[in-house]
């Protein structure tokens, strides 16, 4: 038999103006099981409390009901007050009397009405409720960030700085993502690489942060506090314990292929750092291109190296380490315009390029070692085309996205191609032109003024004639198709998700939205977390963005698990779902819709009749689950069930409005 | 038919002394000329008591759940409306593609009238086909949902009416339930007291409670094989219920068939970001 | 349908909120001091995705006159896709309710979000008035079984 006890809160006269308390009171103490019901002024106050208290003791109440206003308003302070009693705290219902009944109703006598049925549910639901207890999980406090651009660069750094391990992993040999194969930087013009590199080499020289380069991650399991991470490094055949990256193996080295760094317009050796300032600072071995890996003949370099590092049988090995946070910062890649832009040439026009392209053109380290020069044939061009929104803003062929850093990256490459080419025409071709962040819409004023000419409409056709690219187009402004020859054409193409993502994300249990963005737990309150505990968001992974949003997301991201990481461990809500073995088939229903894939299905050991058999039912992992109950919903047997909204619990309380 | 048959049995008694499996379900004679019933053949002398004629209405694929299955690879004749059944059970996770061996049996229909609106005669899974496989027939969606269509047009009052004259027959044998091959839970919600999902009593509200329910349980998953009809000792219509979800999914989400891979999403274990919600 | 004559009847509307966004909805609602009929008891829930079909069934055997199953818009569920699920399945559950004899206003969910306390206090009005315009329901209920005989 429970000992139910039932306080009906005045509220001052906030309830009690409108609804009869003392009735509904007096209909409690009616109630079986019901041993104890009274009105109180101020149920939340001080005395309020320290009476709750005193009655606990007195009528030995094992549950509580009290009804006063909304829960969420004063749920967690009730429950806080029975910490100290005898009562669990999960044995509590409160029935809002206040916001959803005195509060929105003026009939007296309907409203003391609903308050007694509002009264009545919330005892029966008690009547149903289990103790149930917090548990806490350890943080290991250990950051892991996928992804080594100047998202996960400027993330890892801030974690690091506060004093927690970080391990970087990034695909590439060298990390600097795609803000190091710039040029300059708009609005300011300050050389990408001179404030990027100086992050970088911090990086590597970090004392809290582990660098694994050539690395992707390859499983991950577990929850908040405690992920289980496999990474697997690809093989490098250079020993980077060993070898100083004096780069003589580069010199010496007889194979040349495109640079991927540099856009395909220069030549790299099979043997090769991809930059010059790349961190680590030690080559690897492309086994695509090597000679000796893909013929066994050569070796040169393993020759060359005075400190023997080259490793020809090196292999891939896998690490697998425990991470309390993940920061994903995977950032974008280009989407593949020549499939696409049919129209533009598809790639046959190799004075076609993309704004990208161009950075490595107008690199001083780059293969023109900075003057702007044709790729077809290695001459100034004099009239530049600039289109923009080529796979942004066109939902037929490419996304209906905004790429939103291709407005200020084209004021700025026109301006570049102005001061570098005096004399030079550039012609920008625009949809619209968005210049919201400090200092871009003067940067842009300015690019205008330098004397670039803006065309509102979109190029229809590009094609050769007499040595020029001719664009038709039309401007939309007056209304007339216009025709531009050019020498060289710059696309501002769309920015995608970068590639192999999905597979990170599936791995992850994290959602993506329908152009394979991360999608973040809340578009305005939670932009850096994602929807599961303990994975956050850095940078262009969520969606395009420019660098200084970028990087402030990456520290908003390192301010979130310094925060996580800032306890010991966390205390998790017990109201989550669970799973009765017995009654579960394992029909996995409850898999499918599980947003956080906290339930998997697992083999257990049953008796059916005589025999001993294997049996698949369902598991919650208690790390994962959000409470959501949608589990529940999708359960025939009932065997998935809520703590704190039971099946039970529920039924009881529809039929207690009914008696 | 007769080759049929002693092919089948020849089958049984090869699967059985190769032991490649340990039982073979099929179906068997009973003291009645017109009606056959399951049977679990063990042993390879017991072929002999297969038979494949018309009465061969029973559905086969449930009894893979039996207890009276021996442990081991288990045989079953299916014709198309089992192998349908065997894939939603598959798809269920209540047994193991691996641990079947499906003998298919192209059925021209048998003497029950679900067979007249049956799309898939053939077996759409099996490892050995008797016979050459027979002509399927066309079956529009107006003849597969014209129960429904027809009460569909009622008012409120007049559907209410309908059903309560329906399930006013009920008597809570839970026929339907255990024929169903996509009723397959452990313990069934209608077993279970604690709970209180709803009462065991006899009327016409639990009745048609329960009705929905078990509609609702099974009609996203429904691969209308007419079991539940058919064993029902009242004679409610009990598959126009879930032939009415049927339809409905056909509605609103498109082509919609189930246990003919057994790998289809559950309809309602996934989404589609532009769902409609024109009920709101 | 024989309803008692009694002119002081009011239904009884139970509402399946989740606590996200529709229990928000109508707690801003008594913040706001708006009005509304007193026929609305909320069940407060997670996630409208918690809501089992078979509460729907059990409130109207029950006695319920009407049952409301209220959650966040598309796209702001707190749980990320919980009323995705909700909205297939009380999209086929409507439907075979309204085959079996429910009238359409008895059963309505709506999406609801924690600011729109207005549309709370709107939706509760009209379906108060939908439903008492309909009478008391006596569908699915046992009633007709201790009054003796057909309750239709």
């Amino acid at each position: 038999m429970s000992r139910i006890g039932v306080v009906v809160c005045h509220c001052g006269t906030n309830i009690a103006g409108v609804v009869d308390v003392e009735r509904v009171a007096a209909e409690a103490a009616k109630l079986p099981n019901v041993v104890f019901a009274v009105t109180n002024k101020y149920t939340c106050s001080e005395p309020g409390q320290a009476t709750m208290k005193a009655a606990i003791e007195e009528h030995q109440l094992d549950r509580l009901v009290i009804c006063s206003c909304s829960p969420r308003m004063h749920e967690a302070t009730f429950r806080r007050m029975l910490k100290d009693t005898r009562i669990n705290p999960y044995m509590l219902e409160i029935a809002n009397l206040r916001e959803q009944c005195a509060w929105v109703h003026t009939d007296k006598e309907k409203a003391t009405e609903k308050a007694i049925d509002l009264m009545r549910m919330a005892v029966a639901k008690v009547e149903q409720n289990k103790p149930l207890f917090t548990s806490t999980i350890p943080i290991h406090k250990k950051c892991l960030i996928i992804g080594g651009g100047i998202a996960g660069i400027q993330a890892a750094l801030d974690v690091a700085d506060a004093g927690y391990q970080v391990t970087i992993v990034e695909r590439e040999p060298s990390i600097g993502g795609h803000m190091v194969m710039l040029d300059k930087t708009f609005p300011t013009l300050d050389c990408s690489a001179c404030i990027s590199t100086p992050k970088m080499v911090d990086v590597g020289q970090h004392p809290n942060i582990t660098l694994m380069t050539s690395s992707e991650v390859v499983n991950v399991g577990g929850y908040v506090g405690s992920f289980e991470v496999t990474i697997k490094q690809k093989a490098r055949y250079v020993d980077h314990t060993k070898c100083t990256g004096c780069g003589l193996c580069e010199t010496k080295c007889p194979t040349k292929v495109p640079s991927e760094f540099n856009q395909g317009y220069n030549k790299r050796t099979a043997i090769y750092k991809p930059f010059a300032q790349a961190v680590p600072a030690k080559p690897v071995i492309d086994p695509d291109s090597c000679k000796m890996l893909k013929e066994g003949k050569c070796g040169v370099c393993a020759k060359v190296c005075p400190l023997g590092c080259i490793d020809f049988k090196d292999t891939a090995k896998e690490y697998t380490e425990t991470y309390g946070a993940i920061i994903v910062a995977t950032g974008y890649d280009l989407i593949p315009w020549q499939d696409l832009y049919g129209e533009y040439g598809g790639g046959r026009y190799a004075d076609v390029i993309t704004g990208l392209q161009f950075e490595r053109l107008v690199n001083a380290s780059g293969p023109t070692e900075g003057h702007i020069l044709r790729p077809s044939d290695g001459t100034e061009p004099k009239d530049v085309v600039i289109i923009k929104c080529v796979g942004s803003r066109d939902p037929h062929k490419g996304k209906s996205y905004c790429s939103r850093a291709c407005c200020m990256y084209s004021a700025k490459h026109a301006h570049q191609i102005l001061e570098k080419l005096p004399g030079a025409n550039v012609y920008i071709f625009y949809m619209d032109v968005r210049t919201p962040g400090k200092g871009y819409e003067e940067f842009y004023d300015r690019t205008r003024a330098d004397g670039a000419v803006y065309i509102r409409g979109r190029v229809s056709k590009i094609y050769k004639e007499n040595g020029k690219l001719v664009c038709k187009g039309e401007d939309t402004l007056l209304g007339k198709p216009v025709s531009v020859q050019a020498d060289m054409v710059v696309l501002a193409t769309a920015m995608v998700p970068a590639v192999g993502v999905e597979k990170l994300t599936t791995m992850l249990g994290i959602a993506t939205d329908p152009d394979k963005w991360v999608q973040e737990a809340h578009p305005k309150l939670r932009p850096v977390e994602t929807q599961t505990g303990g994975i956050f968001l850095a940078g262009t992974c969520q969606g395009p963005k420019d660098i200084p949003d970028t990087v402030a997301q990456a520290s908003a991201a390192a301010v979130k698990v310094c925060g996580l990481f800032s306890k010991d461990e966390m205390e998790t809500s017990p109201m989550i779902s669970g799973v009765d073995q017995q009654k579960c088939c394992g029909c996995g229903f409850c898999v499918n819709c599980c947003p956080y894939k906290a339930i998997s299905l697992v083999e257990i050991d049953a008796r059916e009749g005589a025999r001993r058999v294997k049996k698949t039912v369902a598991s919650v992992n208690s790390g994962l689950c959000q409470g959501c109950g949608c589990c529940t919903a999708a359960c025939r047997t009932g065997a998935i069930d809520l703590s704190g909204y039971t099946n039970a619990q529920i039924l009881k309380e529809v039929d207690a409005l009914c008696l | 038919m007769s080759d049929i048959q002693s092919a089948l049995r020849e089958t049984a008694k090869k699967l059985l002394t190769e032991g490649t499996v340990t039982c073979v379900i099929g179906w068997g004679e009973t003291r009645f000329p017109d009606k056959t019933t399951p049977i679990f053949v063990k042993t390879p002398e017991d072929a002999e008591k297969l038979v494949w004629n018309a009465h061969c209405v029973c559905g086969l694929a449930k009894y893979m759940l039996d207890n009276r299955c021996p442990e081991g690879k288990l045989a079953i004749c299916v014709r198309g409306c089992d192998s349908r059944a065997v894939n939603r059970i598959v798809e269920d996770k209540q047994y193991k593609r691996e641990d079947l061996y499906l003998i298919g049996l192209p059925c021209e229909g048998k003497d029950a009238p679900i067979c007249a609106t049956c799309t898939h005669r053939n077996p759409v899974v099996y490892d050995v086909l008797l016979g050459g496989p027979v002509p399927e027939i066309e079956v529009s969606q107006e003849d597969r949902f014209q129960a429904v269509t027809a009460l569909e047009g009622l008012t409120p009052a007049e559907q209410y009416d309908y059903w309560q004259k329906q399930f006013s027959k009920c008597i809570h044998c839970y026929a339907c339930r255990n024929a169903c091959p996509a009723c397959n839970c452990t313990e069934c919600y209608a077993d279970q007291y604690r709970v209180g999902w709803q009462g065991k009593q006899i009327d016409k509200a639990e009745n048609q409670v329960y009705g929905l329910t078990r509609a609702f349980h099974v009609g996203d998953r429904c691969i209308e094989c007419g079991e539940c009809e058919r064993v029902c000792p009242m004679g409610l219509p009990i598959m126009s219920q879930t032939r009415k979800i049927l339809k409905d999914i056909n509605d609103l989400w498109g082509n919609y068939e189930c246990g003919l891979t057994d790998s289809r999403p559950h309809i309602l274990g996934e989404f589609d970001l532009s769902d409609r919600d024109d009920f709101m | 349908m024989s309803v008692k004559a009694d002119p002081n009847w009011e239904p009884k509307i139970l509402a399946f909120c989740c606590n996200w966004c529709t229990y928000t909805g109508a707690d801003l609602a008594g913040l706001n001091r708006m009005k509304y009929p007193a026929n609305v008891r909320v069940v407060r829930l997670p996630c409208s995705s918690r809501v089992n079909p078979q509460f729907i069934l059990r409130a109207f055997q029950k006695g319920c006159d009407g049952v409301m199953v209220c959650g966040c818009h598309p796209g702001d569920c707190h749980y990320a896709t919980g009323n995705y699920f909700t909205r297939r399945r009380f999209m086929l559950m409507k439907r075979l309710l309204e085959y079996n004899g429910i009238d359409p206003q008895r059963f309505q969910a709506r999406w609801i979000s924690g600011s729109e306390a207005a549309k709370f206090r709107d939706t509760v009005t009209r379906v108060a008035g939908e439903i008492k315009a309909l009478g008391p329901n006596t569908r699915f209920q046992e009633k007709w079984y201790e009054e003796g005989g057909e309750a239709q």
